[in-house]
């Protein structure tokens, strides 16, 4: 709480400071959410091995994970594997 | 529009891309396809059911996969040591 107090202070004496600050916290918030994104969803991870031993398999054939795929067109895939 | 399973094998070239391993490192997938090739066969076989279906995991698992994990692979299955879940 101390920690607040004295930051505060210290931004009214120097306000230019602030753009630090976003953009400092811009960064974590950025980091934090993909690492979380990563925990979450990414399909190689596996939290509880008994009950979910093989993520990977639970993605659609056209479902797309990665944020950017280039001369990739996941719209036109087609189920190829045959079900058993 | 979907082929039938003899079409598919017939018409085979490569390993196509498979969704569930969109990076460079395919090591996952050459494993995935010899374990379904395995699992396939075993499911297939319990229901009475012809296992040609099972014939494109291999072919798959054929494509990516080094022959020495393959050759190491099998020998461990006639072994019983496979340490993969079939």
């Amino acid at each position: 709480m101390s920690v607040f107090g004295t930051v505060a202070k210290q931004l009214k004496s120097h306000p230019a400071l602030i753009p630090l600050f976003i953009f400092i916290g811009g960064g974590v918030t950025m980091s934090a959410t993909y690492l979380a994104r990563l925990a979450l969803k990414n399909p190689d991870v596996s939290w509880d091995r008994t009950n979910n031993p093989e993520p990977w398999n639970k993605l659609e054939h056209n479902q797309q994970y990665k944020l950017f795929a280039i001369n990739m067109d996941y719209s036109k895939l087609k189920k190829d594997r045959p079900d058993f | 529009m979907s082929e039938t399973i003899d079409e598919k094998l017939k018409n085979y070239r490569t390993a196509p891309f498979d969704a569930r391993f969109p990076n460079t490192n395919q090591t996952r997938n050459c494993y995935q396809n010899y374990l379904d090739y395995h699992r396939c066969n075993k499911a297939l076989a319990a229901k009475d059911q012809d296992q040609t279906p099972c014939q494109w995991y291999m072919r798959v698992y054929k494509s990516l996969c080094p022959m020495s994990w393959v050759a190491k692979w099998d020998d461990q299955m006639e072994d019983g040591s496979f340490p993969g879940k079939i």
